[in-house]
């Protein structure tokens, strides 16, 4: 074989594996100082047209090395603001490309988001960011910045509550805990707490149903709530807003758009945006272009709300025929100065779409400018390095059309447009006559194809072994799996490669949040058939300690005799009014003054019998002055002990009539403690049933969304296989081709 | 080779076909299959909220009956000059309830949300409720106070709500303590 000669810059000799016989750093350039060590030749990595980018081939690398090369010297290794890890860079990065690095949150401590995503070292808040002191995962989720797990538009201003049980309801819907906050509603509803807040309440229950995606329920309430001519507008205004809602989310476009234009004004700037493009939308899934354009056109709203509608305005621009316009419109998003995340993303939607529409209507230049705004990181990235380079080989320029292609040839091949780079870079080379390169990437496409197809075929295999779900529900292991949320994390298994993709589908997106709906339901369920056992022992604990209770409470109340100490009270009662009555001063005499008097009495009674005794006149008059002086003692003390009398009877009767009081309770509670046992017994055995009854209906109904689940994933998978058969086929046929060519010597 | 050519701008179609929302996405048109399981689910997660709501008043009325039950409540009002980390509960000398807030559960309190700390049961009579605030003051200082209730329970239930508010004048915190009947 002969080498190539050095003055064949494009290198379309078609020679492999003969690079050094030149650059070995005499002839023409060589391995630098700083190369990683290797033996092999040069086009191992790199292409014939730049050293850079080189193509390294990661896979005798073992997992864990990289750092043996990627030290900051040899190859790229970590930035200054990279987070700080002693971790393998395999850990997050793969060996394609630095980025998108898929950093595994699951040891992360929810709140500390800001610790590394600060802007500097990992993503930070955008200077529009919405102002908030709130964690990012109270909004995001852990998979992408967008769409945001849900962002509570204040959609209840700050309250002031007038019952404690609607506030606690509160401190779980603003929580997001929803489903706690929709049963702590109804059961406080039922018990009456809910008063003073009775519409206001209303119109959460309807907003929590619709957040558990029961949009029946939330309609009927809406609706009630607006055939209730005294509900006042504000209500009226945002019952009309989610009643649209709801009807818009089940696909009533019709209604929805009634619903939403009923409002008359009263909403926050918030959900008036979100109103306005609801109508708009609605109108364009109706194919209503026209009325769709006439909705957005010239609206202005917040900053983020105005860049979707004018994307919104692009879109139905061009689909009403409008296409001048409506390119214009999309390249005013596509052209937005901003580093905010969602509306970076919703800006390369732009230029995506304003690509792809400029492309087909035969301008590849600026379908090109537009393709080339869009972030090589995204989303949209594979879609449109692919666009990028139909619209240079739509110029002829193969050459150019190659950098895009190459780019995305070694991304990952589940994405659509990686599987096309697969045919569009040797569809390039035979463009540009470089048939050994064609050749051989046409092979390299049909083995990818084939490797790419049996992963497809194993996961099919996983899915109908009913592994996908399992892995799906095990990322929530350890927690408690939310009602109606999408996943947040995915695990690390074959399928979550899929998964991945699976849940870009609305379809398989929403069966997966019902799927694992009914798994919370299932856990609820069975905590409340353990929690009714323990109810049930819990009863008869107390009605066996009730009976053993019951003779010493019987002996109890038998000692007590409430109307003996009535009477007693009564007597007391009424002696004292007949003292004061009578200013009887004696009878609130003491038991000192008493005994004087009764010694009185006695030296009386010998006075009087010896009346005629002058001897004892002196005693007579010592008598005589010693009960005037207990006479006068007891008046001077007459005021004070009525005053203290008549306290000591009010206290009295306090006693008496707690006494009364709980002998009545102690007597009803020892009539009513076994009624009351049994209506509670009664109220266990009714709901009994119930538990297990939907218990069973839900396990059934969960079996039947896995299958559901599985179908779409297999079907999604097929689907997939099929596309991938058919590129293989073509590129067969391609090399077919190109050795028929080469045979009859046809150029 | 050109057919494949045409079918790449097969996405261009697509992505036209749709607007673009930060709502919720409609629903695409059910197949009969589908919209039978979707109604049995959504008529399931019903029956399981009515379920829970009739479960939760039954343990209500199980484990604290009227005629004993206790409430405390906790709610802010404000909250600038406090952040709150803890509120610990002791009745009658015992510790009843020791409540550490996430952030998300403190934004909820700012916002008017009120929780129920504790629920338990007291006989009639006088009773002494502690309760330790713990959290950050102004300039980022440790802070914690406590607040004392005698509450006087009777024969019916008794609600106890423990209010955070801010009292300007002082540049302070305020903890109030108010009983509800």
């Amino acid at each position: 074989m002969a080498a190539v000669p050095a003055a064949d810059a494009s290198h379309t000799g078609g020679v492999l594996h003969s690079c050094l016989s030149c650059h070995d750093g005499t002839k023409a350039t060589g391995k630098p100082p700083t190369h990683i060590p290797t033996a092999l030749e040069c086009d191992t990595c790199h292409m014939s047209t730049a050293w850079l980018p080189a193509r390294f081939d990661h896979a005798g690398v073992a997992p864990g090395t990289c750092a043996q090369c990627h030290d900051g010297v040899r190859a790229t290794g970590k930035t200054p603001t990279h987070i700080t890890t002693t971790e393998s860079c395999d850990a997050c990065h793969s060996t394609i490309a630095w980025l998108p690095a898929r950093f595994d949150h699951a040891g992360v401590a929810p709140g500390t988001c800001a610790q590394c995503h600060d802007g500097v070292r990992a993503t930070g808040k955008t200077p529009t960011h919405i102002t908030t002191t709130e964690s990012c995962d109270t909004c995001h989720v852990t998979r992408a910045w967008i769409p945001v797990s849900g962002v509570d538009h204040a959609e209840l201003p700050a309250v002031k509550v007038q019952d404690l049980h609607y506030g606690d309801v509160l401190f779980y819907f603003f929580g997001r805990k929803y489903f706690e906050a929709l049963v702590r509603l109804s059961a406080y509803g039922e018990q009456g707490h809910l008063a003073p807040h009775a519409r206001d309440a209303e119109l959460l229950r309807g907003g929590l149903y619709l957040s558990l995606g029961q949009h029946r329920e939330a309609r009927e309430i809406f609706e009630r709530l607006l055939a209730d001519t005294t509900t006042p507008a504000q209500v009226r205004d945002r019952a009309w807003f989610y009643l649209g809602k709801v009807l818009y989310a089940t696909g009533n476009f019709d209604q929805s758009e009634r619903a939403l234009r009923s409002v008359s004004g009263g909403l926050p700037i918030e959900l008036e945006s979100e109103r306005r493009l609801l109508i708009a939308q609605g109108l364009m899934y109706r194919g209503q272009f026209d009325a769709a354009v006439a909705e957005l056109d010239g609206w202005q709203g917040p900053d983020n709300w105005t860049a979707y509608g004018r994307f919104n305005l692009g879109v139905a621009l061009v689909r009403a025929n409008r296409a001048e316009r409506g390119h214009a419109m999309l390249e005013q998003v596509g052209l937005l100065q901003t580093t905010d995340p969602e509306l970076l993303a919703l800006r390369d939607k732009a230029n995506l779409a304003l690509g792809y529409a400029l492309l087909q209507a035969g301008q590849p230049a600026a379908a090109r400018t537009a393709l080339d705004r869009v972030r090589l990181k995204g989303p949209q990235a594979n879609k449109a390095l692919l666009g990028a380079g139909w619209a240079d080989a739509a110029g002829g320029a193969y050459q150019q059309a190659l950098v895009p292609w190459m780019e995305l040839h070694g991304r990952d091949l589940l994405d659509a447009a990686v599987q096309e780079s697969y045919l569009a870079v040797p569809y390039a080379y035979a463009e540009l006559s470089a048939i050994g390169q064609a050749v051989e990437y046409y092979e390299q496409a049909i083995t990818e194809y084939d490797a790419e197809r049996v992963r497809i075929e194993e996961s099919i295999s996983a899915i109908r072994a009913g592994r996908l779900l399992t892995a799906a529900l095990a990322a929530d292991s350890g927690a408690q799996p939310d009602w109606f949320a999408q996943l947040t994390t995915l695990p690390d298994a074959p399928e979550s490669r899929y998964l991945y993709h699976l849940l870009a589908g609305h379809e398989f997106q929403e069966g997966l949040k019902s799927y694992r709906s009914l798994e919370a339901m299932a856990q609820n369920l069975d905590g409340w058939s353990t929690s009714l056992g323990a109810f049930s022992d819990m009863i008869e604990t107390r009605n066996s300690a009730f009976a053993g209770k019951l003779p010493e409470a019987d002996r109890r109340l038998a000692m007590v005799d409430v109307a003996e100490i009535n009477q007693r009270r009564d007597a007391l009662h009424a002696r004292l009014e007949a003292a004061l009555r009578d200013r009887d001063t004696t009878a609130l005499a003491t038991d000192a003054e008493h005994q004087w008097l009764a010694m009185l009495a006695g030296v009386d009674a010998e006075l009087a019998a010896h009346a005629g005794d002058a001897s004892l006149d002196e005693a007579r008059e010592k008598a005589r002055l010693a009960r005037g002086v207990v006479m006068w003692n007891l008046d001077a003390a007459w005021k004070t002990r009525v005053w203290q009398t008549q306290r000591a009877m009010r206290e009295l009767n306090a006693v008496v009539y707690d006494a009364r009081t709980r002998q009545a309770e102690a007597v009803k509670a020892r009539k009513g403690a076994p009624v009351r046992a049994a209506a509670l017994a009664v109220r266990v055995d009714a709901v009994s049933p119930r538990v297990t009854d939907l218990a069973v209906r839900v396990a059934a109904a969960k079996e039947a969304q896995g299958r559901r689940l599985a179908d779409i994933a297999i079907n999604e998978l097929e689907e997939q296989r099929r596309r991938l058969d058919e590129y293989s086929v073509q590129a067969r046929y391609a090399i077919a081709t190109i050795y028929d060519r080469a045979s009859s010597g046809t150029p | 080779m050109k057919a494949w050519i045409k079918a790449a701008a097969v996405p261009a179609i697509m992505l036209l076909a749709l607007a673009t929302s930060r709502a919720e996405e409609p629903a695409p048109p059910p197949t009969p299959e589908r919209s039978a399981l979707d109604a049995e689910v959504q008529g399931l997660r019903r029956e399981v909220v009515d379920l829970n709501r009739d479960l939760f008043m039954l343990e209500e009325d199980l484990l604290f009956p009227a005629s004993t039950q206790v409430a405390v409540f906790v709610s802010m009002d404000v909250g600038t000059f406090f952040d709150l980390d803890s509120v610990q509960i002791r009745i009658d000398g015992k510790e009843v309830s020791n409540y550490l807030y996430t952030a998300r559960e403190r934004e909820a309190l700012l916002r008017g949300g009120v929780q129920r700390i504790w629920l338990g049961n007291m006989k009639a009579g006088e009773h002494e409720l502690v309760a330790f605030f713990t959290g950050q003051g102004t300039h980022e200082r440790d802070y914690k106070r406590g607040a004392t209730l005698t509450i006087d329970k009777g024969v019916g239930a008794k609600y106890v709500e423990l209010l955070i508010s801010d009292r300007l004048r002082k540049l302070q915190p305020e903890f109030v303590v108010k009983v509800w009947e």
